[in-house]
């Protein structure tokens, strides 16, 4: 089954759009669907164009494309756990939050919060995600703490806050502190980044690129060549601010001193 | 007339011992009070009566348009905001979130941009608070870290620190120790024990390797950590250990730099580590006069201490996302409600173009840099002068601010009133409740 919701055009474009109901099964199970415009609550069909190819057994077999402008459209793929999502281009925060099974591809870039407790599944974003991506809501202990994440682009600050599990990849450059209260899981920055891994207890987090701003609360333990590439990495454990037992490898690093 | 024990409506030291003289209406002598509470209560700049800018300059109009102009804007709004509270009553606080609530807006206070990261870090790690009172009675060691109380808070320092006498420090000056951190000297610095000159920006690693030094773990921390010496750090960690009991304030030098609310959860993890050996207490420099006030209301009306989103009926809290300055930036809203306070002083560029576009009500008593963004300005009384009401103290203690004078203009809280039960009619909601 093929569910192709195009955007219309609004008369207030910017405000934002809460579109959680937006997940494979929801289409297989052919509900009437609302999302919430700022303070009204709207038909899906007042908000896209949706058109219907085939049926599907299982919301396993059922993809949803969504096209048009949906960057300020926020929770699509909440508590998503079978099927798929396309989104052809930009995808506004939350997308992916709580998902335990299926795919989210996003072509263009996501906003803040991409994939915020992640349970199981896999997100893909071609472009830049926003802060906090794979991390926790307010005040949780836990973020991430299973699925895949992989980001091709860049992402912003505090990406995979409190990550508990699971594994955040991120081609480009992060912003300040990502891994910070990471306490499980496996961060990958193929770039550059600051800070990372704040206040670690445990998990690792590779840096391919070049820390700034160190922080100087990590033991330096010993050296690895990562990789089939045979990168040289310094391995750090910590944070000893924080009775840590973390692992940080970095490739090139400076102090802020 | 001689009014004593008046309260000062302008910083969250909440003074509540000036004494204020009153000859026909206006105030004549503030004693007790710093400059900057003496001059809040001679100010003026004081509208007649509401008014609205038209092509040729400003109109007045009446308290009923006013408020129906008001009522009008926020019903017809998909996602109104309403913003500002950190300089008016609870009562007032109270009624704007109920606003808030009935017509699925978002509500946020000043909060948002002073000390909303420590409230964030706060509900990551708790808050070892104690009183004021508590901090001038017994604290040997205060630190002000980037924060200028002399001239932020100006009798912060008279009234519970350094120059102020209490039960178990019978001379202040000589035995309390004075550390102050911050990224340039500044007047505080000048009288402090140790001044920790740090790096713009270096808070969250300084931090860091006071907590390890602390634990006794020194052996990682490199020569300098963000321009302070290994040397210092160390020295600090010792009298901060045999303190007999410690205080650490802070200030939106440590709030509102690089890494916020991490930096102000390192530093309650850093008071957490030093409980181990001794006391220590945490309490953030707020600002305004009752914006803690706000963040208490919030909760108990909402559950959350600010930037609230009801757009769906329910409370939705993420600073970042429902933050003031993030949806006007964002251009999210299409509607702005303004009550005590000016963030068209204060707000990034983006986010004031914003208001330039959209319909904008301000509820204040005075002219302000918003009033040039306004399609309506209310000229209201100012809480602790001309109206009475509840504000809390920056360690979270009410106190009731005395109406001294009578001016005419109504309570903020009486037009908020008017508004939501004019809400409360349209949308035929049958029961209203004063709030
Ligand atoms: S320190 Fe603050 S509350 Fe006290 S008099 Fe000065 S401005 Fe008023």
């Amino acid at each position: 089954m093929r569910v192709i919701l195009t955007a219309k055009p609004r008369k207030k474009p910017l405000i934002p759009v809460e579109a959680e109901t937006i997940i494979p099964r929801h289409f297989r199970q052919g509900r009437d669907l609302t999302v919430w415009e700022g303070n009204r609550e709207r038909s899906l069909r007042d908000i896209f164009d949706v058109m219907v190819e085939r049926t599907a057994a299982a919301a396993e077999e059922v993809e949803v494309i969504l096209r048009g402008d949906v960057s300020r459209f926020k929770r699509v793929g909440e508590y998503m756990d079978a099927g798929k999502i396309t989104i052809e281009g930009d995808i506004g925060m939350h997308c992916g939050n709580f998902m335990t099974g299926g795919t989210i591809e996003i072509h263009g870039n996501a906003d803040g919060w991409l994939g915020r407790e992640m349970r199981g599944g896999r997100i893909l974003c071609h472009g830049n995600a926003g802060h906090y991506a794979g991390s926790g809501y307010r005040g949780e202990k836990f973020g991430m703490k299973g699925g895949t994440l992989e980001i091709l682009g860049n992402a912003g600050d505090f990406a995979a806050e409190y990550l508990a599990g699971g594994e955040v990849i991120i081609h480009g450059n992060a912003g300040d502190l990502p891994g910070v209260e990471m306490v499980n899981g496996t961060l990958t920055i193929h770039g550059n980044c600051s800070r990372p891994c704040g206040n670690m207890t445990g998990g690792t987090c590779t840096v391919l690129g070049t820390v700034r701003g160190m922080l100087p609360t990590f033991r330096k333990n010993s050296t690895l060549l990562h990789g089939s590439d045979k990168i040289p990495l310094t391995v750090f454990e910590g944070d000893i601010a924080n009775r840590g037992k973390g692992i940080l490898q970095v490739r090139e690093y400076s102090y802020d001193d | 007339m001689l009014l004593k024990d008046v309260v000062c409506p302008y910083c969250a030291c909440l003074c509540d011992d000036l004494d204020v003289t009153v000859e026909g209406n206006r105030v004549t002598g503030v004693d007790n009070a710093c400059d900057l509470g003496a001059h809040k209560f001679q100010a003026g700049n004081r509208l007649p009566g509401p008014v609205r800018p038209t092509e040729k300059g400003w109109d007045r109009v009446s308290r009923e348009e006013a408020i129906g102009f008001t009522v009008d804007m926020l019903l017809s709004a998909d996602r109104p905001l309403i913003y500002g509270w950190s300089t008016t009553s609870v009562e007032a606080q109270s009624l704007g979130i109920h606003i808030a609530e009935e017509i699925g807006g978002v509500v946020d206070a000043t909060t948002s941009v002073c000390h909303g990261p420590s409230i964030l870090a706060i509900q990551e790690v708790g808050h070892p608070g104690c009183t004021l009172g508590q901090v001038k009675n017994r604290a040997d060691v205060v630190i002000y870290w980037g924060c200028n109380p002399i001239e932020a808070h100006p009798r912060h320092l008279s009234r519970y620190t350094m120059y102020s006498d209490g039960f178990f420090l019978e001379n202040a000056f000589k035995e309390r120790t004075l550390i102050v951190a911050d990224i340039r000297p500044t007047e505080s610095a000048n009288v402090a024990d140790e001044f920790v000159h740090l790096k713009r920006g270096g808070d969250y690693a300084v931090l860091s390797a006071l907590r390890a030094i602390v634990r006794g773990k020194t052996g990682s921390i490199p020569s300098h950590v963000a321009g302070v010496s290994r040397a210092q750090l160390l020295r600090i960690g010792e009298v901060c250990k045999n303190a007999k009991y410690g205080a650490f304030f802070f200030g939106m030098g440590l709030t509102q730099t690089v890494g916020k609310y991490k930096n102000i959860r390192n530093a309650i993890e850093l008071v957490d580590e030093l409980n181990r050996h001794t006391k220590w207490t945490l309490t953030p420099m707020r600002g305004h006069f009752n914006v803690y006030g706000f963040n208490e209301v919030c909760t108990w009306v909402t559950g959350y201490p600010y930037a609230v989103d009801f757009s769906r009926g329910m409370a939705f809290y993420n600073p970042g996302e429902t933050t003031a300055v993030d949806i006007l930036a964002r251009k999210e809203c299409d509607a702005c409600l303004v009550v005590a306070s000016d963030p068209a002083a204060h707000f990034p560029r983006a986010a004031v173009e914003h208001l330039a576009e959209i319909p904008v009500v301000q509820i204040d008593p005075v002219v302000n840099a918003t009033t040039a963004f306004c399609d309506l300005q209310i000229p209201v009384a100012v809480t602790g002068i001309d109206a009475e009401g509840t504000a809390y103290r920056m360690d979270g203690v009410p106190i009731r601010a005395k109406k001294i004078l009578d001016l005419g203009y109504p309570a903020d809280s009486e037009i908020l009133r008017e508004v939501y039960q004019q809400i409360r009619d349209r949308k035929k909601v049958r029961e209203v409740k004063p709030v």
